[in-house]
Order: structure tokens, then sequence, then C-alpha cells
């Protein structure tokens, strides 16, 4: 990975870690030295949700490495707009800065019932605490026993320090999470068919503030092993838990010849804003196999970043989007790197916008010098259905490599297809169950690549209500 | 030659629970020949013998100087098509490539690219032309397109069971659930000899032509149809899925049911004999004959019609 762009990176191993350096601005002299030094491009909103964070946040040795980089990296970053940020030129994350933030309180007062989960290896995460962690290879970071799983992921943790295409999001889950839930995986052992059910439950607080989260999550494939996991984020309680931000990071490393297959459903309360970060690393002959279903939150943004280790690496992306209420915002910013030969990657993005639903896809491959006989595949297929919904779709395929096969593909229609609907007219259906229909099945050919029967049939259903819903509301 | 029906009688008594959607109507015999049409044993209430006075069979589809034009230009395509069809006929219609049969059967349809600018279609005595495409389909019209489409994301089976739900919903029966279905369908999918896959697929996603053009017939079959419209079902079937085709077609004839097919070629009128063969050319049927007339243009070609009486 290129090296840190702002920070200076501590030592993965060997000395204790540096002294958790602290945001305070009255209490720590080396902070205030150095926003002094940089004062133009502090930002007091970053500052003050960086201090609430810090403050709600119990010390944790194993996360303070990580946690000094990113509280030094906030205090020369702004905040981003879309004037000022080429991320987030499409993206109004305004939403963000309509209430003042609020932190979980530490005892858990009234918790809302607390979702169980059939499968034998969970994880569960209550307004961003990890609150349970169980199964062979799953276990919260601080309860990790000392050993060689416990010095890879402590390791791997201190690593994303120095992670250089982390933003402002990134590093408040640095400052804010509270623990990371790990799922590491040894070499050589198989467990693709018995996913790690991972389960992110937020709830709102008064209304007159947004409640911020930072669950955080690290799984580790160990050369030759495989794991599944699947990633199910919603809220809880009155109002399907009403107004919070969720901002989970999760990272992965997939060593040699290891594979992971990763789902991840998204379906937050209305008025919720979710800011999610995936990093994936790539080692040789590795697989990685990604679905994403996101219909819920006010705003939603997803930034999906991947990066090659070695040759021959296998990447699917499938992901769909759904704005099905006014004003709601889904972006999903991907970003795949290739920097070794023989790659091969094949991502799918589907997006529908209703009503004034807003969709941002930005999705960047790098196809590197060393990158030869790289075969990439990008296509991404928007559907609007109101003359007031807007998408913003930048595909971009950056290729260096001469010897390689890239192909891509952006659609993006008003309607669905006349001589499609119909079809099913012509054999007696009419077009409003028509359309019912292909909707659901143009959302249903990324859902149905869930590899697993119960998550993928919640995501379908859901599908089918919503867009029942949105259709009345139209 | 041997009587025009066979095919169709022997067919009709192996399989006829195949076909259901007339079972409401009384079952007449179908009449043994073509030339016999007038012999027919009438067997029909005074009113609807009144109704079709000197003919045999009740009028089902009645085309009058239809007009039609491709919507986004203007152009006119269908400029006064005549046809009658009675219940229990075969008709054929012939014509050179872009002499307008496609467009009227999908006119028919009622098609969205086309505009209807004149003349009258009746259905049943219904005015076809007000009715929406699903209304003209669940009124027991059917057509297989020409070129099917390709419905990604939706599968062939899920396509039928809504499809078959529609049709069961307006008949004031409940809804078949995806099990109970499958027992219908697979019948129907073993007798024109599909792979049962086929029905896991997409709708004609990755379909080879022939088997486009089964699945239209597996689409009627499940469904049926008091008039079929059928345009060239035999173009891309090599020659035993074209005699599976004409057996489920012909399977499905009863006397109330009628077929119109569209064809290039003599091979399917074996195989379905037409009581009536029409002539199309520059939008209009410009002679009507028996099966005789097909013979002739297999022989001559389009040119020697003029001089055909
Ligand atoms: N939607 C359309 N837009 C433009 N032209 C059309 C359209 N539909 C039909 N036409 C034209 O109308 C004429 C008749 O077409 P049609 O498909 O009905 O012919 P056909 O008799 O079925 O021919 P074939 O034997 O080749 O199937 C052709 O010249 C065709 O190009
Ligand atoms: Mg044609």
């Amino acid at each position: 990975m290129s090296p840190p762009s702002l920070c200076a990176a501590p030592p993965r191993a060997g000395p204790p870690p540096p002294p958790l350096l602290r945001l305070r601005r009255r209490a720590v002299s080396s902070v205030a030295a150095s926003r002094s030094a940089a004062p133009s491009v502090s930002d007091d909103l970053v500052l003050r949700i960086a201090e609430q964070l810090e403050d709600a946040a119990p010390s944790s040795p194993l996360l303070d490495p990580l946690r000094s980089a990113s509280a030094l990296s906030l205090l020369t970053t702004p905040w981003p707009t879309r004037r000022s940020n080429e991320a987030f030129r499409f993206t109004d994350i305004s939403y963000l800065r309509s209430l003042p933030i609020s932190t979980p309180t530490r005892t858990p007062g009234l918790a809302p019932p607390t979702p169980s989960s059939d499968l034998d290896s969970h994880v569960l995460f209550s307004d961003g605490r990890l609150v349970a962690a169980s199964g062979a290879h799953v276990s919260a970071l601080a309860d990790m026993p000392p050993g060689h799983a416990r010095d890879r992921a402590a390791a791997a943790v201190a690593a994303s320090a120095r992670f250089s295409h982390r933003d402002i999001f990134y590093d408040f889950n640095a400052v804010g999470a509270s623990d990371v839930a790990v799922v590491y995986v040894p070499e050589w052992a198989k467990m693709a068919d018995d996913p790690v059910h991972i389960m992110f439950a937020y709830s709102g607080s008064d209304g007159a503030s947004l409640m911020m989260s930072n669950p955080r999550v690290l799984v580790i494939a160990e050369k030759g092993a495989e794991v599944a996991i699947v990633e199910e984020h919603f809220g809880v309680g009155e109002e399907d838990g009403g107004c919070y931000w969720a901002n989970p990071v999760v990272d992965i490393i997939v060593e040699e010849g290891g594979r992971v297959v990763h789902s991840y459903v998204q379906r937050q309360s209305p008025a919720a804003a979710h800011t999610k970060w995936t990093t994936v690393q790539q080692n040789t002959s590795s697989k990685y196999e990604f679905v994403e279903v996101s219909t819920g939150a006010r705003l939603n943004r997803h930034n999906l970043h991947i990066q090659q280790l070695g040759p021959e690496t296998e990447t699917e992306l499938s992901t769909f989007h759904l704005t099905s209420q006014n004003k709601q915002i889904h972006d999903l910013h991907s970003r795949l790197i290739l920097d070794h030969p023989r790659g091969f990657s094949r991502q799918l993005h589907k997006l529908i916008a209703c009503g004034t639903g807003n969709g941002i896809f930005d999705g960047n491959i790098q196809v590197n010098r060393y990158a030869q006989q790289t075969d990439a595949g990008q296509q991404t297929k928007c559907l609007l259905l109101s003359p007031k919904a807007v998408v913003n779709v930048k595909p971009n395929l950056q290729i260096i490599a001469d010897d390689v096969k890239c192909t891509h593909g952006a659609a993006i229609s008003g309607d669905l297809d006349p001589n499609e609907l119909f079809y099913f007219q012509a054999r007696g259906v009419d077009a409003k169950t028509a359309t019912d229909a292909l909707l659901f099945s143009f959302g249903a050919q990324v859902i149905n690549r869930i590899p697993f029967k119960a998550i993928e049939k919640k995501a379908l259903a859901q599908l089918k209500e919503l867009l029942a819903v949105s259709r009345q509301n139209n | 030659m041997a009587p025009p029906f066979a095919v169709a009688v022997a067919a009709v008594s192996s399989s006829s629970p195949l076909f259901s959607s007339s079972s409401s109507r009384p079952i007449l015999r179908r009449h043994p020949l073509l030339g016999s049409i007038s012999v027919r044993p009438r067997h029909r209430s005074a009113v609807a013998s009144a109704a079709a006075t000197e003919s045999a069979g009740k009028l089902l589809l009645e085309v009058h100087g239809l007009t039609a034009s491709v919507k986004e230009t203007g152009q006119q395509i269908l400029k006064g098509v005549d046809l009658t069809i009675r219940e229990g006929e075969v008709h054929a219609i012939m014509g050179k490539n872009g002499s307008g049969k496609s467009t009227l059967t999908k006119v028919l349809v009622g098609h969205p690219h086309y505009e209807v600018t004149g003349g009258t279609i009746l259905f049943k005595g219904e005015n076809l032309i007000d009715m929406e495409p699903e209304e003209r389909s669940l009124a027991g019209l059917f057509m297989s397109f020409q070129a099917p489409i390709e419905i990604p994301g939706v599968s062939n089976y899920d396509f039928l069971l809504m499809a078959i739900n529609a049709r069961r919903e307006k008949d004031g029966l409940p809804a078949l659930g995806p099990l109970e279905f499958y027992s219908v369908v697979s019948q129907k999918v073993e007798a024109l000899k599909m792979e049962p896959k086929i029905l896991d697929r997409n709708v004609n996603e990755g379909f080879s032509g022939g088997e486009r053009k089964r699945n239209e017939i597996l689409q009627l079959s499940v469904l049926g149809a008091d008039l079929a419209l059928l345009d060239e079902i035999d173009s891309g079937l090599d020659v035993d899925a074209l005699e599976d085709v004409a057996h489920a077609v012909n399977g499905l004839l009863t006397p109330q049911n009628s077929v119109l097919m569209i064809t290039h070629y003599q091979r399917l009128l074996d195989l379905i004999k037409p009581s009536y063969v029409h002539i199309m050319e520059s939008g209009k049927i410009v002679k009507t004959g028996d099966s005789s007339l097909a013979s002739h243009i297999n022989e001559g070609g389009y040119k020697s019609i003029a001089s055909f009486v």
C-alpha cells in the first residue's frame, strides 16, 4: 500500500504504542501546537465531533496507534463539501450537520429487544458497542488471548492507520470505535458455507440529536482459508430506530489463496445516516465475492475500497441500491486498485431512484503498470422512476497496463423497457403488475447472488415491500 | 389427401385436458373436412345460429378496412385489411417479406408501436381497439411473437405463473401457488418435449431460436386461447421440433378455437391444415383461397397468383 499521506505511520510492532494523542483543545499541548501550525485547515465541526467521540470511547491499548493517527489526521481535515472535495461532488451530506451529534450513553438504558441470529457464529453490535461475539473464529479484539491471532489482528488494526485513501468518516470511526470484532480464520480453515452473521443494531436518541455509532470489524482469512460473513445494518425500537448516524468500518484481509464471501444488507431507518467503509486487501490468488443490498437510510454513503496485493486475484462485486423515499441519497464510491498481473474482476452496480431520490455511483478501477493481462468488467444500470429523481454515474477505468481486457457499460433509463412490459400484457398481465415484477427482478438480479437463502429471502421480501410502498406514494 | 383435421381430432382426444380456457362452452364436434363446413351439424342455440346465418362457426374475429401506421413515424403499414375468422377455423396468411403480416398480428393484440388509423376490429362481437393489450389477452386472443424478446431477471416459471393467475383472477378463481402450478406446467413442458430446466431460466434469455418458438407455444398451451395468432412458429425450428409444435397446436384446436398462422412454408400447412389461405401484399389481403393457394405459391412464387383463380 502507498505511504501515508497525512500522518506518520506508527511502528508496526516492537516498541510500545505511542501515547494516545488527545484532541482536547485545552488539555494537550502537542495538539494545540499542531493546530496553531495549521489553523487555516482546522474545522470546528470536525473537531467537535472528534472530541465527543474521543470522550465517549473507553481506553483500549490495542486501538491507540490507530486512534492517534486518525486524531492527528482529523486536526487537519476539513468537513467535506461538494465544492471542496471531489469525492463528495455529487453527494450532499448536509444531513449530517442538521442536528448536533450525541454518543451512546455508557450504560445502555432501556435497551430495545436485541435481535438474535439463527447462525452459530455471530456478532452483535448495539449502537456501535460490541455486545456479543460467538463462534469458533470470532472474538472481540480486547478479549483475544495473547498469541499469534491477537498479534496479527492488532498489527492489522495498527496498519490501517496508514490507509492513505481514508476520509473523515474512516477517521471518525477510528477515534470513536470502542472495540473491534475480529473474525480470524487460520490457514486452510474452510468455513465459507457457515457464515459469520454480523448484526449492527442502531437506535436513535431523543430526536434532538443524531446518535453516532462507530462499530468496527476486522476479517482476516489466512492463507488458503475460506470464510463467509453476512453484515446486516438495521434500526431497532420505535420508528425503526429513528434518527441516528451509523459510521461503521469493515476491514478485510484475504491472504494467498484465501476466499472471502461477503454479503451486506443495509436497511437502516428512513431517518438514519449511514456512512460506511469497506476495505479489502487481496493477496495472490485470493478471491473476494461481495453482494450489497442497500435500501435504508436517508443518507447512505458506501466507500468500497479494494486493493490487490498479488497476482491472479478474483474480485466479484454486485451491488443494488434503492432510493424509495423522497430526498433519499444512496452513494456508492468503489475503487479497485490492480497492481499485479492476471487479476480478474467483475462489477455490477444497479440502482433504482424513485420520487426525489438521488443515486450516485463513482466506480473507479485502476489497472496499473504491472497489472498486465487483467480482465476487468464493470456494468452499471440505473432506473429513474420519476422525473425528479437524479442519478450521477461516473464509471471510470484508468488503464495504464497495455495488455488488458477491460469492458464497461453504463445504462441509465427513465423507464422500463416497453417491449418487456408489452410481453407481459400480451399474456394477460396488466401493466402495473408487470411493472412491479420487472422492478422486483431488477433488484433481485443482485439479491439472488447472496449465497445464503434466509438472508436472500429476507432481502427479497423487503424489496417487494418497499416497491409497493413507493408505488403507493407516487 | 387425408382428411385435413384427422391430426387435430386425434390430438384433441389425447390431450384435451391441456386446453381449458373455453371449457365452459359446449363442445361441438369438429367438422371433418374443409369443404364440408356448410354441412356441419348445428347444435348451437337459436340466438347463436341466427348470428351465424349460412356458415358454420360463430364469428370470432371480424376485421374491416383496418388501417394502421407506425406511431413514431406515422408510416402507414396496414392499408385496409379485411379478414373474418369463425370458431373452429384454421387460417393461414402468406405474403412477401415486409408485406405487413406481423404488423397485422401485432395491431390485433394492441402492440404499442402501432396506431390504428381506420377500420374496425371486433373480437367475439366486442370492439378490440378500445381494449388494453392485457384485456385482449384475457378475452382469449394470443399472439406468438415472430421474434420473442428476453426478459432478464424474470424466470420462465414466474412469468407463466403470473400469466395463469391473471387469467384465473379474471375468471374468479383463486390464484395458483407455485407448487400447485408445477404439475400443470410440467405436463405441458413434457408434451412439447422441452427440458424442464427451461422453466428456471429467465424468459428467453440465452434461448436458441427454436427454443424461443417452442417457449411461445408452451405459453399458449398453458394459457389457452380462443384465437391463436402464430407468427412464423416454423422459422428456426428443426423438423422434429416443428412436429412437436404442430402437434401441440393441433392439440389445442377444438370446434371453438381458431388459429391464424403466418408462414412462408408448405411444411407447416401440411401439419396444421388451414381452412383458408390469405395472401397479403402491401398491407392488404389481396387474395383468399383454400390450401391449394398455398401449394400454388409454393410452386410458382407470389408472381404466379395473379393468374391463379
Ligand atoms: N415499428 C416499426 N417501425 C418502422 N417500420 C416498421 C415497423 N413495423 C413494421 N415496419 C415496416 O412495415 C413493413 C411490414 O413489416 P412486417 O413485419 O409486418 O412484415 P412481414 O410481412 O411480417 O414480413 P416478414 O415476412 O419478413 O416477417 C416493413 O417494411 C417493416 O419495415
Ligand atoms: Mg413477419
